[in-house]
């Protein structure tokens, strides 16, 4: 049984995931804090509801494609699609930068922070995994 | 799960912000420097760009320097008859930089530069964070 595919591990890995996203988006806008018409962009808030019925669908093959057949190809569901969302709440500067580095900075923060709490549990949960073997 | 290309993005805006830093510091550097040729143009103060530019391998949109843009205000005039490079006048062409915009834009350069910086230090943060979790 791979890893993947208890539930928290696999809403942990999710979660991940969405986070470096994130943070791939906050560098672009941090980059972008100079140029010329930009708007920042960010990730929309993950649903927990959702994510918890993806990682349980998983587990019971209820949300796949059954294979019935040997030469059926298995459709995992991956989210590398995560909706983007553009952010503009923020007056902009004279160029039409809207870029409010003290924001981005505040995002960047909380992304690490969510990240070190996903890593911690992460973490922990093989720790109990451990003690569960006899380790 | 890719931190390269938020590092890589990042990098690219440091990358950027030193460029315009360059320009910035010729602009300084000339904000004096009268005309070669008696009543000829003298130095013109050049105004950094930045353009963003889609990389398809990492498919992110990376920032970088544009080609700088001449400012075409007007040069100062300063009355100096005795200077060999005055005008029939006796006017001076002298370049139109204004040192207190300079200074402004260089710190804003130097907030974006350190900006970009503390992103790199948190996705660092993050990376090694995944890494430890193979210490478990």
């Amino acid at each position: 049984m791979p890893v993947d595919d208890i539930p928290l591990m696999s809403m942990l890995k999710d979660r991940m995931s969405w986070l470096s996203k994130r943070q791939e988006l906050l560098a672009g806008n941090v980059a972008s804090a100079d140029l010329p018409g930009y708007t920042p962009r960010d990730l929309k808030a993950m649903d927990f509801e959702q994510t918890l019925r993806t990682s349980t669908a998983q587990l019971n093959a209820a949300g796949t494609l059954a294979t019935t057949n040997p030469r059926h190809i298995a459709i995992t569901s991956t989210h590398s699609g995560y909706e983007e969302t553009e952010n503009r709440d923020v007056a902009a500067a004279p160029n039409g930068n809207s870029v409010s580095l003290e924001q981005e900075m505040i995002k960047v923060a909380d992304t690490q922070a969510q990240y070190q709490a996903a890593t911690n549990i992460y973490a922990k949960a093989i720790g109990m995994m451990k003690t569960a073997i006899g380790h | 799960m890719d931190f390269t290309t938020s590092m890589a993005v990042a990098a690219s805006g440091l990358r950027a912000q030193s460029e315009r830093m360059k320009t910035i510091a010729e602009n300084i550097a000339n904000a004096n420097s009268a005309a070669a040729t008696p009543g000829g143009d003298p130095y013109r103060r050049k105004i950094p760009t930045v353009t963003t530019n889609f990389d398809r391998e990492m498919n992110a949109n990376l920032v970088a320097a544009g080609t700088p843009v001449a400012d075409q205000s007007d040069f100062r005039q300063q009355y100096d008859p005795g200077n060999p490079q005055a005008d029939a006048k006796g006017y001076v062409k002298l370049p139109n930089v204004n040192s207190l915009i300079e200074i402004m834009d260089m710190r804003e350069a130097q907030r974006s530069y350190e900006a970009d910086l503390s992103v790199m230090d948190a996705t660092k943060t993050m990376m090694s964070r995944t890494v430890d979790l193979l210490k478990r």
